[in-house]
């Protein structure tokens, strides 16, 4: 007489492990990347415009990005850089007067790589052509021949003058 | 003797199914948040005059075909718009784009520069859209009139 088997326990759900696995990595990613691509850049009110060009960041090449914004008294600008101090990448402060040095020690660090520098200048629309002309000269005096405008390409405003 | 069923896989292993729905959100927010902000920037490019690096000081003596110079309007708002030394007679963006535009068609290279200047206290829009109108109009080589004498503000 045979002996009573039970039958074999098949499994009935998915193995959603991996899926979760690769979920995961990507979502890493993500996170990371667009920290990495907004770390450059400050929240500003860039002004508009129709015909500028729409370059993925990796086109601009070796790059340093000035984000200049008005300041608190409305006369005066804050000129914002960002840098990576190893575990992060902060935010700084920097006075008009230290564009050069920061600027051409940029510029002197992409001609040892053999890299030409471009400065990417990220202006709000409300900041006094004065301070953008200080970033400008900056880039003069530190060798820095490319310069790029960040505009709003997405948002046309009025025709006013 | 009595023999037991084994328990069902399911019972067994933990339902991921919820933390699947929640990845998956979470995974596409990141993915259109991440799309949008790199697609909504874009560049205009120029570069300053090659003479400007060796040394402090130097003039810079560009030969421009159009000369665009921002004044400040006595109220303080937006700027009015001189070519060539000469109020604009539409002092608008499409005028100034429509003055570009006529320029060219009666021969200016494309390829020669376009020199904007603005007064000090101009705001940055209005130098933008200057730059806009005439890149619009076809002038690809928009460049600044910058003194690099360490003070000083704009014309």
């Amino acid at each position: 007489m045979k002996r009573f088997q039970p039958p074999k326990p098949i499994s009935m759900t998915l193995n959603l492990a991996p899926l979760v696995d690769v979920m995961m990595c990507l979502i890493v990613f993500f996170l990371l990347a667009s920290r990495l691509v907004s770390a450059q850049h400050s929240p500003l009110h860039l002004a508009a415009a129709n015909a500028a060009t729409q370059m993925e960041r990796s086109e601009l090449g070796p790059r340093v990005v000035i984000n200049v914004r008005p300041g608190a008294d409305g006369t005066s600008a804050d000129y914002l850089i960002h840098r990576w101090d190893g575990r992060s990448i902060r935010e700084e402060r920097l006075k008009a007067t230290e564009l050069r040095a920061y600027l051409a020690d940029r510029a002197g660090r992409a001609k040892k790589n053999d890299q030409p520098l471009r400065c990417v200048i990220r202006a709000d629309r409300e900041t006094e052509y004065a301070h953008v002309e200080m970033v400008l000269r900056a880039c003069g005096l530190a060798k820095i021949a490319n310069v790029a405008f960040s505009v709003n390409a997405s948002d046309a405003e009025g025709d006013a003058p | 003797m009595r023999r037991t069923l084994p328990e069902p896989a399911s019972a067994r292993v933990p339902n991921l199914a919820p933390m699947v729905d929640v990845i998956m959100v979470i995974l596409v927010f990141f993915m259109l948040g991440a799309s949008l902000e790199v697609f909504k920037e874009g560049v205009f490019q120029t570069e300053l005059d090659p003479r400007s690096g060796p040394g402090e000081g130097v003039a810079i003596e560009i030969i421009p075909s159009v000369k665009i110079a921002l004044r400040l309007s006595p109220d303080g708002g937006a700027s009015a718009i001189h070519v060539m030394g000469r109020p604009l007679a539409e002092n608008s963006a499409a005028g100034l784009r429509s003055f570009l535009t006529a320029r060219r068609r009666a021969g200016a290279d494309p390829k020669s520069p376009i020199v904007v200047t603005a007064d000090a206290r101009v705001h940055w829009r209005y130098v933008v859209r200057a730059i806009d109108a005439a890149v619009q109009a076809g002038f690809k080589n928009v460049q600044f009139a910058v003194s690099l004498a360490p003070e000083g503000g704009g014309e």
